[in-house]
């Protein structure tokens, strides 16, 4: 097997040519925490711009200490400093900068956070500068090719000692109460909102922790952006979901749009209805739907509390996409589906029963406990039990066939209890419709069994038929025989063997032995 | 004659029939104990219990014959013995079990665990066992009992047996379903079981409207000496009874009697798929805030279609109204 060796890297960092044994291959490739044992490639930097001269940064003298006259100018200084940027990936290489820096950035913040008349006009481009040029970068391929988000460990970015310093400034800087919108919205364009929400890819938690309550924030403030950033929110989830499926930050972003839609003004706009339609409900097809499934479901049923008409495109919608060979997403779908029924409208409801518990009906039928066991346990929540009482009528021919069945068939006996939850439940609300259907069920199954006999009958029949045409065409062709044997000429028409005109067997055509 | 021998079947039957009544003194005792009282049953614990053997005879497969016995085994034995409320359970699933022993066959009664499990009962198989004893003991084995079932069989085919052309015969199995619904009510477990069949009989021939049955059935009641009076009271019962159970209106079940339990792995994922509230505050959405949008963000696709065809008509315009730039003066700034 050919030792991996990587290709050769910036000078400041050291090669490794990493060659794996061959006992820790599998298949003849090396295992997967092989993979990651390796060590980081520095050209996967994501910070680093390799920089022919690097500044030098001096130390500058401590805000609080300056006289308020020279504060503004200070400020601005410290600002230009902090856009020099460092290789966090070499451990040892200009310590004495990072440090510098970190010390500047955290004087900035500390400035920021406490002390009123800061922000004033001529800062605000200085501000939007450093952090532009700190934070906007091309994010690195991914480590782990078959990065699976709920298994692997992300991979951090280095460069966070200053990075998230750099956060915080930006987070103190939009709350800070003399924030003027006005102002800032000159240098938070949209260039700048697109490239930060490219940044939602990133790997680091952390960072996009920061960047979703700093998108709030801007969201909040720039009224002007609004549009351009649910735009480019929406083009992020159709490009997510019909192109790439990936896509680190769906979640965070989700978490803002939720707190969009929870602030919704009634009547709702169609803008937002197709958003629900176009988007969220195709965001469930995702692959890597349990990352982000809370966040999806809390804006779905938000959606339902603000307009109750949008119920029927949602179930229906789900009901749609709904699983066939996953059931881990089908038990999420199953939950999704219990909290919209929690808050949906009697109206709507019996609009949507027949299909959803025609489905519901298919869960409890699945031969994965635990979809069925969710299904089942629907019946356990007061609420949508008082829906079905009320649909009982409709409800209970759907399901109970299936119920009946799989009490009999299914090899869990947890289902098996629940089942007999359901059904007693089912006795308790309405016992004669419950006794007509088992009766109706009684009588399908005497009929089936009817239908099977008759079709065994049939075929023993058909082959009993076939025996005895063998057995007539074996006669047939032994006196043929015989006669040959004895030189008599073979009698063409004999009363006792009619013989057909082929003499295969041949049971289509006219028979006449029987 | 069929019919002549039917009828003679039925006289021996009727005959017997006192032997398997359950005492009318401790009838009457549990129909006045309250429903609080720790000291008795009452009727409605009784009934209630019923109908829980009922369910299960129902989700075991068990024939309506099962829990006829059942529940005339289980009449009985609560007549003749003082019983603690707590050990009803037990009581009634053991009748259960001995019924479901003695009618069907061996290989389609379950487990006594299975019976235990699925009637989410405290109790353990010896408790059961032990049980089952008492209850054969206390009523001498007279298990094979004279019900209004049987009368109600023999009453069927009498019916068959008429030779007039007959476009429907009387449907069993409806019947038989309404004598369920009956004996899920205390008070008839005080009726005699040849005139409780013959009332649902001739409430069922009225229903169907078959005049010519009318005849047979005023028959039997010659034939058994039973007198009208007594006839018409049932009657009047029964009729009450099956207005009640036809109802279309749907009661709502008694939740917390039901145990539901699921498996560690369905239990975890229900503690966490409550999504808490996300800490990140409402942001209202304005009707001006479009106004201040930068016309930069026109560029939007005007050409998308609308989402008529699946919005129906609450779909109200392409994706982006062009005509909202214009309008832009028009939106009245509230406060």
């Amino acid at each position: 097997m050919e030792t991996t060796k990587l290709p050769p890297t910036s000078p400041s960092s050291p090669t490794t040519g990493f060659s794996v044994p061959s006992a820790e291959k599998v298949d003849g490739f090396p295992r997967r925490s092989m993979r990651r044992a390796r060590q980081r490639r520095s050209h996967s930097s994501s910070q680093f711009r390799y920089q022919s001269s690097q500044v030098e940064l001096t130390p500058l003298p401590l805000l609080k200490d300056a006289p308020v006259a020279e504060l503004h100018d200070l400020f601005c200084k410290k600002l230009q400093q902090c856009c020099v940027l460092f290789d966090f990936l070499d451990c040892v290489a200009d310590l004495k900068g990072k440090e510098i820096k970190r010390a500047a950035l955290n004087e900035l913040v500390e400035s920021v956070a406490t002390s009123r008349g800061v922000l004033i006009e001529p800062l605000y481009p200085e501000a939007i500068k450093m952090i532009s040029v700190n934070i906007f970068r091309t994010l690195p391929p991914s480590e782990n090719p078959e990065f699976d988000p709920e298994e692997d460990e992300p991979t951090l970015e280095a460069s966070w000692p200053h990075l998230q310093l750099v956060y915080e400034f930006f987070l103190r800087f939009l709350e800070s109460p003399d924030f003027q919108p006005s102002m800032a919205k000159r240098y938070v364009d949209q260039k700048f909102v697109l490239q930060l929400l490219e940044l939602f890819d990133s790997e680091d938690p952390r960072e996009r922790e920061y960047l979703k309550t700093i998108l709030h924030r801007v969201y909040g403030k720039l009224l002007g952006l609004r549009a351009y950033i649910r735009k480019q929110i929406n083009n992020i989830f159709l490009r997510f979901i019909y192109e790439t499926e990936h896509f680190n930050g769906v979640a965070e972003l989700l978490e803002i749009l939720g707190s969009i839609i929870n602030g919704f003004a009634l009547p709702l706009k169609s803008e937002h209805k197709q958003f629900l339609v176009r988007v969220l409900i195709p965001l469930h097809t995702a692959k890597s739907l349990s990352i982000f499934h809370a966040q999806l479901a809390y804006c779905v049923v938000q959606f339902m509390e603000k307009d109750a008409t949008v119920t029927e495109y949602i179930i229906r919608g789900l009901l749609k996409y709904w699983p066939k060979t996953c059931t881990q997403k089908e038990v999420m779908f199953l939950g999704e589906i219990e909290e919209i029924l929690d808050v949906i409208e009697p109206s709507q409801f019996i609009r949507v029963q027949e299909p959803l518990f025609k489905q519901i009906a298919a869960c409890i039928s699945s031969p994965h406990f635990q979809v069925a066991e969710r299904a089942l346990y629907f019946w356990n929540n007061e609420y949508i039990l008082s829906l079905i009482e009320e649909n009982c009528q409709v409800i209970l021919p759907l399901v109970f066939a299936t119920l009946y069945r799989v009490s009999k068939e299914h090899w869990n006996q947890t289902i098996v209890s629940l089942i007999y939850n359901v059904l007693k439940t089912f006795m308790e609300m309405n016992s004669k419709l419950f006794d007509d259907l088992t009766a109706s069920y009684k009588v399908e199954k005497q009929k089936e069994l009817k239908r099977e006999r008759e079709r065994t009958e049939l075929w023993r029949g058909l082959e009993e038929k076939q025996e005895r045409r063998l057995q007539t065409l074996g006669e047939a062709s032994r006196n043929q025989r015989n006669l040959l044997e004895r030189g008599e000429p073979s009698q063409p028409s004999s009363p006792q063997t009619a013989l057909p005109e082929q003499p295969d067997t041949d049971l289509s055509g006219a028979s006449s032995t029987t | 004659m069929e019919a002549v021998k039917l009828m003679r079947e039925i006289k021996t039957i009727y005959e017997q029939e006192r032997n398997y009544l359950p005492k009318e003194t401790g009838l009457s005792l549990i129909e006045s104990t309250t429903e609080n009282d720790n000291r008795g049953i009452s009727a409605k614990c009784r009934d209630a219990k019923v109908e829980d053997l009922w369910s299960l005879t129902n989700f075991f497969g068990y024939s309506t014959q099962t829990f006829v016995l059942a529940v005339n085994l289980l009449d009985r034995f609560l007549a003749m013995m003082k019983v603690q409320p707590k050990h009803l359970a037990c009581i009634s699933i053991s009748c259960l079990h001995i019924a479901t022993k003695a009618v069907e066959e061996e290989c389609n009664v379950s487990s006594t665990n299975e019976l235990i499990r699925i009637s989410q009962c405290k109790f353990t198989v010896s408790d059961l066992a032990r049980m089952e004893k008492i209850i054969s003991e206390k009523l001498n084995f007279e298990l094979k009992t004279i019900t209004a079932l049987t009368f109600l069989h023999l009453y069927h085919r009498i019916t068959l047996s008429d030779t007039s052309a007959r476009k429907e015969a009387l449907n069993l199995d409806k019947l038989e379903v309404q004598l369920k619904a009956c004996l899920c009510r205390m008070a008839f477990s005080k009726a005699k079981p040849s005139i409780l069949a013959l009332s649902l009989l001739t409430q069922e021939i009225e229903a169907m409207q078959a005049g010519d049955l009318l005849e047979m059935a005023s028959h039997v009641q010659r034939h058994l000496k039973i007198a009208d009076a007594e006839l018409l009271h049932w009657r009047g019962l029964v009729a009450k009874c099956m207005t009640d159970y036809s109802s279309p209106e749907c009661s709502k079940p008694d939740h917390k009697k039901l145990v539901w339990i699921v498996s560690r792995r369905t239990a975890q994922s229900l503690q966490t798929s409550h999504y808490s509230v996300p800490e990140l505050p409402t942001i209202p959405e304005d009707c001006w805030d479009e106004s201040e949008s930068e016309d930069s963000c026109e560029d939007l696709s005007s050409g998308e279609e609308s989402l008529s065809s699946s919005l129906g008509s609450d779909a109200e315009g392409p994706y982006f109204p062009l005509h909202f730039r214009c309008q832009s003066n028009k939106y009245h700034h509230t406060s």
